[in-house]
């Protein structure tokens, strides 16, 4: 071939990364691997708008549709050893070949598709296809370990190349070379044609490896207009069929040829729309968290537009480390939970918190920037320790740790005599004290009448300088125990309890946890 | 507005809890005896609204109605009620009124399956003393939740602590049935006045 005909300056121009001399070299490769090809087979393909890169598909030419060649050159040199002149009658020019949406892959093979701002876009190859995927995703996302493609395709084309296929064989199947080189079964699928062209530049562009990776990049072609997808929805025809009007379904029955095939054929005037979105596996950061306040809520807790409480564990965790993980969203996960009024003081509580499409991995360093962040929030709500990054198991660690943890407590109790000596004794020496609760009067309205039996492991009165009937009552108790129950007695619902062991009535004023042990998110 | 400067703020170093400071957390544990009350409200003051309904059905038939703020209420014997008069003590508490007993009904589940609905006048128990014996009633209409089984061995609680661990019967009514019925019914207040207290 002449070497005039290589040395398009647009190509170059357009494609700085590709050299001439690997163009020429690409070329070369194609021009070889056309000469094989049955000019009047490929001939009526290209008069069914066909694009190039679908003939290289269906005779499974991997040079052509990898090549980092424009149309227009993949069209010279298909022409050339087809001796195609004139394509077709509607598109006799070459650019007017080149612009023309493919019958069968509507556009996806030729990189021509509308945006997501609805611009029409049109590339040359793969590469700079591959480049404007790679921007996109550089531009939220910073940091990635490695990425896996995905794309989903509308039905549509599946659909075409069906019709278009037992057409060939229909035409064909008697001629040798559709015998000994057309196979249906190894065609490459658009799909895989598009995922295999700019796998190799996107993995250059950004720089990692393309794998089974918690990092998805999606690229989603959605043809509005399809047939075959306003008969799978059924609804809304009316909708479709204005749009219809607009020209985004062009049935072309062309003169000359007319057969079943075309009626089948849904020729497509309109590019797809290409949606590209990213998605990553949430990351998990977990800690022990303290709750400083009896009037902070351990999730957001909103009743007919009104919130309980002034603030949430959850909220002021998440919102903190939200942005410094530049996620979606977060879920907010506890190992247990304390009531509104009540302190979470010492050791803190398990929590985790899932970060939904974290778009920067935090480092320990930054891990570090939010437990400061938290901690030092004017507001003194809460506090959080030991926060670290978990892996997607710990949220089942934290399900396991529950159903074993025991908690400790600090109760501010009043009897109503003075204490005794005897008292703390009579207290202290009771050691895993069972202790049977009826379900509390104050949940029974939406939790089920049952007796529980729970343990007490240990208790300790401390007394209060100043004051002969007020002191604090530390214990330690089963997960699960009701200790306001168990204090005041619950009309005698929860035996034993402080007042039938002291003999007298009892108060609960305010109640604090002291401890959750658990075996995780201990340090 | 405030005068301090951001970098005023700053130079203020963030308050950190001390993970292993026994001392910083009994800080925090400990009241400040002053800010408490010499003698607390109980768990029934702070928790419940009392109602009570003088002269229930007969004279003298005094019975209270605690009211949670969940809904739910705590049915028993108000102190002014006959079975107390004149050193009358209580001697047996008896569920074996009506169609059924109403210390063998089990309500099951969140849903409270097997709950009775009962009217405001349908009987409780019996309350007897050495002399007498009355019925006590629902009050109001709903289902009956629970009765104070520990009433049939232990029928002093009630001479005791009447407004405690001597309740009746624990009943859930509907909010539309509550807000009718609830007029009906007096304050402690009220109560005290009208019985002299
Ligand atoms: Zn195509």
């Amino acid at each position: 071939m002449a070497d005039d005909d290589v040395t398009t300056p647009a190509v170059d121009d357009r494609n700085p990364a590709a050299s001439g001399d690997a163009v020429t070299e690409e070329k070369k490769l194609l021009e070889y691997a056309v000469q094989e090809l049955p000019a009047h087979a490929v001939k009526e393909l290209i008069s069914h708008e066909v694009c190039v890169r679908c003939i290289f598909r269906l005779f499974i030419i991997h040079e052509g549709i990898y090549a980092l060649i424009s149309p227009t050159i993949l069209y010279s040199i298909i022409e050339k050893a087809t001796e195609v002149e004139a394509v077709t009658t509607n598109s006799s020019q070459k650019s007017e070949v080149k612009s023309s949406i493919c019958s069968i892959c509507l556009g996806v093979m030729q990189f021509i598709y509308r945006d997501q701002t609805d611009i029409l876009v049109e590339k040359d190859h793969a590469a700079d296809f591959a480049m404007l995927v790679a921007e996109s995703v550089k531009e939220k996302y910073h940091e990635i370990a490695s990425f896996t493609l995905e794309v989903s395709l509308p039905t549509l084309i599946t659909e075409n190349e069906s019709v278009i296929l037992s057409h060939m064989k229909k035409k064909y199947a008697s001629e040798v070379w559709f015998q000994e080189k057309f196979s249906f079964e190894h065609i490459i699928s658009v799909k895989d044609a598009l995922k295999l062209s700019i796998t190799p530049s996107l993995e250059t562009l950004l720089g990692v490896k393309s794998s089974v990776s918690d990092f998805r990049i999606r690229l989603t072609y959605e043809h509005v207009d399809a047939p075959s997808a306003e008969n799978r929805m059924g609804k809304n025809q009316c909708n479709k069929r204005i749009k219809s009007g607009n020209g985004f379904v062009n049935e072309t029955v062309q003169s000359g040829d007319v057969s079943d095939f075309n009626f089948q054929l849904k020729k497509v005037g309109q590019p797809c729309h290409m949606i590209l979105t990213c998605s990553t596996a949430p990351v998990y950061i977990g800690g022990r968290y303290l709750k400083l306040s009896r009037n902070v809520s351990q999730t957001r807790w909103i009743i007919d537009d009104e919130r309980k409480g002034e603030a949430s564990v959850e909220e002021l965790i998440g919102e903190n480390i939200l942005p410094m993980c530049n996620g979606d969203g977060y879920k907010f996960h506890a190992a247990g939970r304390e009531d509104i009024d009540v302190r979470m003081l010492g050791s803190g509580r398990p929590f985790l918190i899932e970060i939904q499409n974290a778009r920067h991995l935090p480092s320990e360093a930054s891990i570090k920037e939010m437990e400061k962040k938290i901690n030092s929030l004017e507001s003194n709500l809460v506090r959080v320790k030991h926060l670290k990054i978990w892996g997607s198991q710990g949220w089942s660690l934290m399900r396991e740790g529950e159903a074993e943890k025991q908690k400790q407590y600090a109760a501010l109790v009043w009897i109503s005599r003075s204490i005794k000596d005897d008292d703390l004794e009579a207290v202290s020496s009771l050691k895993d004290l069972k202790v049977l609760q009826r379900t509390p009067v104050r949940v029974l309205h939406r939790r089920s009448p049952l007796d529980r039996e729970k343990i007490i492991h240990w208790m300790k009165i401390e007394k209060i300088a100043g004051s002969s009937q007020y002191f604090l009552l530390h214990l330690c108790t089963q997960a699960g125990t009701y200790i306001k129950e168990f204090v005041h007695g619950d009309l005698g619902r929860t035996q034993p309890s402080i007042g039938s062991i002291l003999g007298c009535r009892t108060e609960i004023l305010q109640l604090d946890v002291t401890d959750v042990k658990m075996d995780i998110l201990n340090e | 507005m405030t005068t301090q400067t951001a970098a005023d703020q700053e130079s203020q170093p963030p308050v950190v809890v001390d993970d292993d400071s026994e001392e910083e957390l009994h800080k925090l544990l400990l009241p400040n005896i002053n800010d408490l009350p010499i003698s607390p409200p109980s768990a029934m003051e702070s928790n419940f609204v009392t109602y009570f309904a003088p002269d229930f059905m007969k004279p003298e038939h005094d019975q209270y109605i605690y009211r949670h703020a969940n809904g739910l209420c705590v049915i028993g014997l108000a102190a002014g009620h006959v079975a107390f008069k004149d050193e009358g003590v209580v001697t047996a508490v008896d569920f074996n009124v009506g169609k059924s007993n109403r210390s063998e009904i089990k309500v099951t589940g969140k849903r409270k399956r097997n709950a009775q609905q009962f009217e405001p006048n349908t009987a409780l128990c019996k309350v007897c003393t050495n002399h007498a014996f009355y019925i006590v009633r629902c009050c109001v209409k709903g289902s009956l939740l629970e009765v104070n089984e520990r009433l049939i061995k232990q029928p002093q609680l009630l001479n005791s602590s009447a407004d405690r661990e001597g309740y009746i019967a624990i009943i859930m009514p509907k909010p539309a049935d509550w807000h009718k019925i609830k007029d009906s019914f007096i304050t402690f207040d009220e109560y005290k006045k009208l019985r002299h207290f």
